[in-house]
């Protein structure tokens, strides 16, 4: 025979069907947004390392100045770097070989004629002829008639033979040894003596023009578009709509950019003057942001295209080609730093090979270094962090409104337990009827949360990830870790919760239960009253019997208020952080150089009187040791720009004593790892085994970036630079007389704007979509507790309807005692929920590079309060109504259950 | 089933409250045995000790030879599992399983439980037997609890005073029900109750008074519930 108690169990989903909708709705809004975003992630993130196979993505491009000759490919190809030396003497000997070809030349046909002017002076002489006149004609006349016979009859003697040969040795060792003597200058320009291994490669013609494009018609332009051939075999776009050009009069662009300019498939745009039909929109497997270039700080959908014609069409256009190569490597690198290894190796190749055979590198970007098609990849990556802080809070919260709620039923149904107890019911049979329903709730939870979140939510993800980058078109996947999340944690969690509570309530002996006499302990007297009116004496009766609930509901609406600090906080902190980020930039300009000297070999200099020189280089703060725990676990350790700032600089005020070893660090970087003053931080450098130790000696007060400030002297010291060197110029004002080709990127306001507003732009959907799912929640939080307070009164209030209360006295009551403890509660709570969230936040900082603090508008202090307030009083209605509709004969029928 | 010098207090020092000082008896199988008392005579604590729910501090209780005191946990559920039916003067039903159902939960302990048809049609509840405990009167309520109790088949039927609730006719008919059932299954009852009237019907009369038995009488000339009056 079945256990007859299981029929309880739909006949209860039934009677309490408004409940268990909560409940269920609040797990399956919770589950499916963290179950949606999860496979949204892992979907994406499949899809971008799918197609970084399918679509054969480079492992690295180089562009030149011309096309490379098949010498210099198959040179390339092998791997090998050139023979430097040998091109040099080569080079030396064929200059200094046509010099003293020149010479030998010239010195003959001086000789020569001198040769034969002198004949004919002496014959003259003889024959008396002084007329100058006379003897000039006759010296051409016999130049005329013998210099070739007598040219070629000289060059055939062995003494102008012998002359010629020791000139042309002598010019040859001369050669030879000015290459040695000027060695180690070329050494040292070429890395010729560090260490080297060749990288055999295969390269691929990679080939692009940029061509102005005109999307509105106009006539103006609107962007540049980067054009690509259809029949590149590399580095392949993949399609979201429509279809890859087939005409001459045909264009696919980036998908994301029609989007953002408003263009369609039909639609028709010009680019470099001729009209395309625009037949598809697409994902450059090497595009999935839109960086122009490698070195820009964000990307720019809205100004830069990338987009693809056919062959006949992109040889027609007008620009001038970019000869980009695009590089696979023979041997697939094992690691990071073999990665990083390889592309050092490469370039050092690249360099000799292309001076060899007289061409020039215009670009060079190994993949890994690619912010076009990494930025997006590693952004969405890092979402995750945020995600699992979320989902921990919202399992804590579904955990504990069940583990309450089954403490209630437990409690409601204390004589039933004790009577069946008393029956024979064993321990088992009563945990397992109790532990069905919740395990049964966040199965269909997870399972319609689940359902929701690989279809609806996952489709909200994505549109987030769309709304930022150029990203391929992605299949759902299953996501192992957003089912761990989602459905396995949840289960567990609620499993043993509630294991842990029903054992708890259920080691009572059966007469406990049939006496009711639940509490562990007990009283002796009844607390004693002010003399207060009889409704204010019996409220505060009422608060007093329900004050474990009240602890229970305190509880709770702490974790709507950290929940509702969290949907506030979030975007007012960026917001914040964006508002303030200009003030926060310590240099309205910093130019970032590619190297301290120009072209020539000079320093490069300015005439602008605000610039200050300065150096910075990119190190690696160990974060892992500071995670609080893993699995929030940081990704990656924290990237800290170093810099070296020059004596009584403007900008950043270090003081004098500051000595090697010693530095200042921001309070950006204090803030996020909690440093002080005398503390030792050691940074290491990404792809080498190097690390550098400094003593933290004071604070700079910028919050713009994880940053350790020293002396320039100290820097160059530091890291082994000469002394003089410096890679930077900090400014008020613009540079204007700086080379292009030397600045490597500028970063102003803009810039940090720029990405804050991005970050914005990207995210604001998703707040507002949370903040709405928070207030939701929160209500629905509040209805379960609420209903609980009343539940647990309904006899006596049904008594209290027998004696003559009216539904507005037992609700003054009931229900007053409960809006007093919300709304202090709810005050308290915010406390509590906005130092916690800082707290939190700081913790969900370290999984991300850079720090900002938390940050809430008092408006949003206030609203979080006034939200919880209005679900409230939404709730406040319901129990009102549920007063009123307890039956009188709920005292006198059910006294027993 | 035999009690030897059951003894049993509440609280400590000077709110100690002897309970039970040393009771003695014994019950047949298949008696229908009373414990008579007034309020706070400690027949109900009796009743809960000798149904395995609440602990002597001394003395014992033994069925067919084996002592309760011996059992730990598991060994007493299934005593109770197996051999007890229980009545409370509460009824206890589960309010959302229907009459039919809630004798189920009984019938469900049982290795051979009576046929819950049966029993209905026993305790006159066919009519009933697809509503919900609120929709009864309680007379009909405690119908349904004695139900749950006897479906079980059990060997000893605890009735803790299953008229206290109830009026004088619903009483008589809630008697009769359990006399019946002592009849028909020959199932020992030990019923608790205070009133003097109901001692008249059981073969076996055990008068408690202060923690100690003052008579005990077995009764040679048992009167039907239904002649009994008060």
């Amino acid at each position: 025979m079945k256990n007859p108690l299981i029929k309880r169990i739909p006949k209860e989903l039934r009677t309490d069907w408004h409940k268990y909708l909560v409940i269920i709705i609040f797990m399956v809004v919770m589950i499916g947004v963290i179950s949606g975003m999860y496979v949204g992630h892992d979907s994406m993130l499949e899809a971008v390392a799918l197609g970084r196979e399918e679509l054969n993505i480079e492992d690295g491009s180089f562009e030149l100045k011309m096309k490379a000759s098949p010498e210099l490919l198959s040179a390339i190809e092998s791997g090998e770097r050139a023979d430097v030396k040998q091109y040099f003497i080569d080079e030396g000997i064929r200059e200094a070989d046509e010099e003293v070809a020149k010479a030998i030349e010239d010195e003959l046909r001086e000789t020569v004629r001198g040769e034969i002017e002198r004949a004919v002076r002496e014959q003259c002489a003889a024959y008396g002829i002084t007329d100058e006149d006379a003897i000039k004609s006759r010296i051409d006349a016999a130049i005329a008639a013998n210099y070739d016979d007598a040219i070629a009859k000289a060059r055939e003697s062995e003494a102008f033979q012998n002359a010629a040969a020791e000139a042309f040795e002598k010019a040859h060792e001369a050669v030879i040894e000015k290459v040695d003597e000027k060695w180690d200058e070329i050494s040292e320009e070429y890395e010729l003596d560090s260490a080297f291994d060749a990288v055999p490669v295969t390269v691929f013609e990679n080939f692009y023009r940029n061509e102005p494009e005109d999307a509105e018609g106009d006539g103006a332009e609107d962007a540049t578009i980067r054009v690509f051939s259809s029949d590149s075999e590399v580095n392949k776009a993949s399609f979201l709509e429509g279809r890859a050009p087939e005409k001459r009069n045909e264009i696919a662009i980036d998908r994301m950019h029609a989007d953002n300019v408003g263009v369609a498939v039909g639609d028709t745009i010009t680019v470099g003057g001729r009209r395309f039909e625009v037949v598809g929109l697409l994902s450059y497997v090497n595009y999935l942001t839109l960086h122009e270039s490698n070195t820009d700080l964000m990307f720019d959908a809205f100004g830069f295209d990338v987009g693809m014609v056919t062959p006949e069409a992109f040889d027609s256009l007008p620009s001038r080609m970019h000869y980009n190569y695009a590089y696979f490597y023979s041997e697939e690198p094992a690691d990071k730093v073999e990665l990083a290894d390889n592309a050092d190796n490469f370039l050092k190749m690249l360099i000799t090979q292309t001076l060899v055979n007289d061409n020039e590198i215009e670009d060079f970007i190994p993949e890994y270094l690619r912010q076009a098609s990494n930025f997006a990849p590693s952004d969405i990556d890092s979402d995750t962090a945020g995600t699992a802080l979320m989902c921990y809070i919202l399992i804590a919260v579904i955990a504990f409104v069940f583990a309450i709620t089954i403490t209630n039923t437990i409690e409601k149904e204390a004589t039933v337990i004790g009577t069946l107890c008393a029956s024979g019911y064993t321990k088992r049979e009563l945990v397992v009827h109790y532990m069905t329903m919740p395990v049964i709730v966040t199965l269909v939870g997870a399972a319609a949360g689940n359902l929701l979140g690989y279809t609806a939510f996952r489709t909200v993800a994505l549109k987030l990830y769309y709304n930022s980058y150029s990203l391929p078109a992605c299949e759902p996947i299953f996501s192992r870790e957003g089912f761990v999340k989602t459905t396995v944690i949840p289960l567990a969690l609620m499993f043993f919760v509630n294991l842990f509570v029903i054992l708890r309530q259920l080691r009572l002996s059966p007469l406990q239960f049939l006496r009711r006499d639940l509490r562990r302990t007990r009283r002796s007297k009844a607390r004693r009253l002010p003399a207060w009116s009889f409704l204010r004496r019996f409220r505060l009766r009422v608060m007093l019997q329900n004050i474990s609930n009240y602890a229970v509901l305190i509880f709770g609406v702490i974790f709507i208020e950290l929940m509702l600090c969290f949907a506030f906080g979030l975007p007012d902190s960026l917001e914040y952080y964006s508002e303030k980020a200009p003030e926060m930039m310590f240099a309205d300009y910093q130019y970032m150089l590619m190297g301290n000297k120009d072209e020539d070999g000079g320093l490069i200099t300015t005439g602008e009187p605000s610039a200050e020189r300065f150096s910075s280089t990119t190190l690696k703060y160990a974060k892992s040791r500071d995670a609080l725990f893993e699995g929030l676990g940081s990704g990656g350790d924290e990237s800290v720009t170093v810099y070296g700032i020059e004596e009584g600089s403007d900008y950043i005020a270090l003081p004098d004593e500051l000595r090697k070893g010693e530095a200042y660090i921001s309070s950006a970087f204090r803030d996020k790892f909690g440093l002080r003053a005398g503390d030792e931080i050691t940074l290491s450098e990404e792809y080498a085994n190097k690390s550098y130790t400094f003593t933290v000696k004071g604070i700079a007060d910028y919050d713009g970036g994880i940053a350790v400030f020293m002396k320039n002297t100290a820097f160059n010291a530091a890291f082994d630079k000469s002394e003089d060197s410096f890679n930077g110029f900090l400014s008020r004002e613009e540079i204007t007389d700086l080379d292009e080709k030397n600045i490597a990127v500028v970063i102003t306001q803009k810039d940090i704007t720029k990405v804050t507003n991005q970050l914005m732009h990207s995210m604001g959907q998703f707040f507002w979509v949370f903040k709405i799912a928070m207030v939701v929640l929160s209500a629905a939080l509040i209805y379960l507790l609420a209903k609980i307070i009343i539940e647990r009164n309904e006899q006596p209030i049904s008594m209290a309807k027998i004696l003559g209360f009216e539904n507005r006295e037992i609700a003054s009551v009931y229900i007053l005692p409960t809006a007093i403890v919300v709304t202090a509660s709810a005050l308290f709570s915010f406390a509590v929920g906005y130092l916690l969230m800082i707290q939190l936040f700081k913790l969900f900082m370290l999984q991300m590079d850079g720090y900002f603090a938390f940050y809430m508008k008092p408006e949003s202090m206030a609203l979080s309060v006034v939200y919880l307030l209005v679900g409230y009083a939404f709730v406040s209605l319901v129990d009102f109504a549920r007063i009123k509709q307890i039956p009188t004969d709920k005292a006198l029928k059910n006294m027993d259950v | 089933m035999e009690i030897v010098d059951l003894k049993k207090s509440f609280g400590d020092g000077e709110a100690r409250q002897e309970v039970l000082r040393g009771v003695d008896f014994s019950v047949k199988r298949g008696e229908f045995c009373v414990l008579l008392g007034p309020s706070g005579s400690g027949k109900s604590t009796l009743l809960n000790i000798i149904g395995g729910i609440d602990k002597q501090d001394s003395g014992y209780v033994a069925i067919s030879g084996d002592k309760l005191e011996d059992m730990d946990e598991k060994q007493l559920t299934r005593y109770r599992r197996l051999h007890l039916g229980y009545v409370f003067q509460m009824y206890n039903l589960i309010p959302n399983l229907n009459v039919k159902e809630n004798i189920e939960v009984g019938a469900y302990l049982s290795s051979k439980p009576l046929d819950v048809e049966e029993v209905l049609t026993t305790l006159g509840l066919q009519e009933h037997k697809y509503k919900y405990p609120n929709q009864l009167s309680g007379g009909q309520q405690q119908r349904v609890s004695i139900g749950r109790a006897v479906v079980k088949n059990p060997d000893i039927l605890m009735c803790d005073e299953p008229t206290g609730a109830l009026d004088y006719k619903t009483s008589k008919e809630i008697l009769a029900l359990i006399e019946d059932c002592n009849r028909k299954y020959g199932t020992t009852v030990i019923m608790v109750t205070h009133n003097e009237a109901i001692s008249k019907m059981a073969d076996h009369v055990i008068r408690l008074r202060d923690g100690v038995v003052r008579h005990n009488i077995t009764n040679e000339a048992k009167v039907p519930a239904s002649e009994l009056d008060w």
